[in-house]
């Protein structure tokens, strides 16, 4: 008997706002505990919450963004748990009407990975165990969330690695949230379940809960595969469990089973109103949805004919793409601008972060000037790299490092009599060119460089120089 | 009655409480009274009034949202003035083994 797998995922990712989802308070990271708190978001009695525009219009652009459907008419709900994490020991989400549905994301085969809803919640304080005591910091409790579940779709451990990489870069390009999994902000649970090929009935699911890298989701999808057929072939029954995945072992362990599955007795939040959109609204933000990453991918390897590797290095990085949009605008020649990009910038940009934010003393309009010397054969590649990495250092002009006589070139006269003094004054690369040692040819470069203090074209120079030496 | 003793000891252990077995006659008979006093709002107003949920879609309530502006936030010796607290966090016995 062979198995497939059946996995779906459910990603929560924090929005970039500036204030929680239900008060002004900071959404900043870090703070001494609990001095982003007030008493909306510590549950105290009597305190009412008021919904964050910027929350609703984060969740529609993601929506937007996965070709969802929205809601103009939702509503939250609360969802009701007793743990310290929670201050009311209930936490308001969103069950029955979510603000957006029925998308998909497609991934490189073409095939479509459905979202069935994105909805907006808050997120829990922080617990920290120790000795006998647990420990909560509220600041991080009331940061907006928005959850989005996709449909059971998701056939091998990297077609979920695919779909969860497409969603965050989708998510940072429309610019509602940095999705950084290692500081929190972009966590994901996989529901996994093996079905028999060819079969349509699903067997019993296990959710393996709160995965912060993908790499990590990877390993863990491909442990609980194995688990699940490993007992299916022995003849047994998958338990239905909520699991956790030990990054040191490399294996998933239970915490808790069927029968400590929580009753979340949902019902429609009182303290606040119907949420009601206005179709302008919707519109407009459509409307501003910038070029998605595969987009932007298409339009840099079809059409501007950057190779797919350069390009794979830089389609993720909204800004990155911004700046080198804006050299080529100004006249830049695509390769030139994305090869002094991708080797000399992103070598002061060590970090994924660094990239992100890409704040770099050169302007799109003096990285084209420094293209275009470059593009014309008045500066060599190694001079343009120089240039650019004292030009990073320092933040000054183009002009302040390469001065006109640097990039006077040699006139065409000039240079055919340079070439020619090249020769004889090397007589014997001649004898041996011809004899067949081609890499003779290098020290007439050496010659023609010096002579010219490194004005000359060397394309040009090489093409006089073959044609002499075959004479 | 509107609730049994099951769905006592069930909700019991959903919020965490506990109770002498001695207890949970009267948190039913409590428990069933505060219901039969919601059912009986329930049956006197249903007539003419709207639910929330049917009002939805009638009113433009984008206008009840609020700005994403940062307002100040309580000083921690306030928030945490009504509780065990130890380092500028709530504490409560350990929640996890």
């Amino acid at each position: 008997m062979s198995y497939e797998m059946v996995c779906g995922i459910e990603t929560h990712i924090e929005l970039s706002t500036a204030t929680k989802i239900f008060c002004g308070c900071s959404t900043a990271f870090g703070g001494a505990p609990n001095t982003h708190c007030c008493p909306i978001c510590t549950g105290q009695p009597g305190a009412l919450p008021t919904l964050n525009e910027k929350v609703v219009e984060y969740a529609i652009t993601a929506g937007l963004a996965t070709n969802c459907k929205i809601n103009a008419v939702t509503h939250l709900d609360r969802k009701n748990y007793c743990y310290p994490d929670l201050p009311k020991a209930y936490q308001i989400s969103q069950y029955d009407k979510p603000l957006c549905e029925h998308g998909y994301i497609a991934l490189d085969s073409g095939k479509k990975i459905g979202i069935t809803r994105i909805h907006i919640e808050e997120d829990a304080g922080k617990l920290m165990h120790e000795g006998g005591f647990t420990f909560i910091d509220y600041n991080r409790g009331g940061v907006p969330l928005i959850e989005i579940v996709s449909e059971p779709d998701i056939s091998s451990p990297e077609e979920a690695r695919e779909y969860a990489e497409k969603l965050r870069l989708i998510m940072r390009a429309v610019g509602v949230s940095d999705c950084r999994m290692q500081e929190g902000s972009m966590r994901c649970d996989v529901n996994i379940s093996l079905k028999e090929k060819g079969s349509g009935a699903f067997g019993t699911r296990t959710e393996i809960k709160n995965m912060n890298s993908l790499s990590h989701m990877v390993k863990a999808l491909e442990y609980e595969y194995s688990r699940q057929e490993d007992i299916l072939k022995s003849g047994g029954k998958v338990e239905q469990a909520t699991l956790r995945f030990d990054e040191r072992t490399g294996e998933t362990y239970v915490m808790r089973t069927k029968e400590d599955a929580q009753d979340y007795r949902y019902f429609p939040e009182p303290d606040l109103l119907t949420v009601v959109i206005p179709q302008e609204k919707i519109d407009s933000l459509k409307a501003a949805l910038p070029e998605l990453p595969d987009a932007r991918y298409k339009r840099y390897t079809r059409d501007l004919g950057i190779n797919p590797h350069s390009a794979r290095l830089i389609y993720a990085y909204s800004n990155v793409c911004a700046f080198i949009d804006g050299v080529i605008a100004l006249g830049g020649g695509v390769k030139n601008t994305v090869n002094l990009t991708v080797g000399t910038i992103f070598s002061t940009l060590p970090s994924e972060g660094d990239k992100e934010e890409f704040a770099i003393k050169v302007t799109a309009g003096e990285m084209a000037k420094l293209v275009k010397l470059l593009d014309g054969g008045f500066i060599n590649v190694t001079m343009a790299q120089k240039t650019l990495a004292s030009m990073l250092a320092e933040g000054k002009a183009v002009e302040a490092y390469i001065s006109q006589s640097d990039t006077a070139k040699v006139d065409e006269g000039e240079l055919e009599k340079i070439c020619a003094d090249a020769l004889k004054a090397n007589p014997k690369v001649k004898e041996d060119f011809k004899a067949g040692k081609e890499k003779a040819i290098f020290a007439l470069f050496g010659y023609v460089k010096k002579q010219t203090g490194g004005r000359a074209d060397m394309r040009k120079a090489e093409e006089i120089l073959r044609k002499l030496l075959s004479e | 009655m509107a609730i049994s003793e099951e769905e006592i000891k069930w909700l019991a252990r959903l919020s965490k409480l506990d109770f002498e077995e001695g207890e949970l006659e009267s948190f039913t008979r409590g428990l069933d009274e505060i219901i039969g006093f919601a059912d009986r709002i329930n049956s006197d107003v249903a007539g003419d009034t709207q639910s929330i949920r049917e009002v939805e879609g009638e009113c433009d309530a984008l206008s009840a949202l609020r700005p994403d502006v940062v307002t100040p936030s309580s000083p921690n010796e306030e928030i945490t003035s009504n509780a065990v607290s130890e380092r500028g966090c709530f504490s409560v016995r350990r929640v996890v083994k």
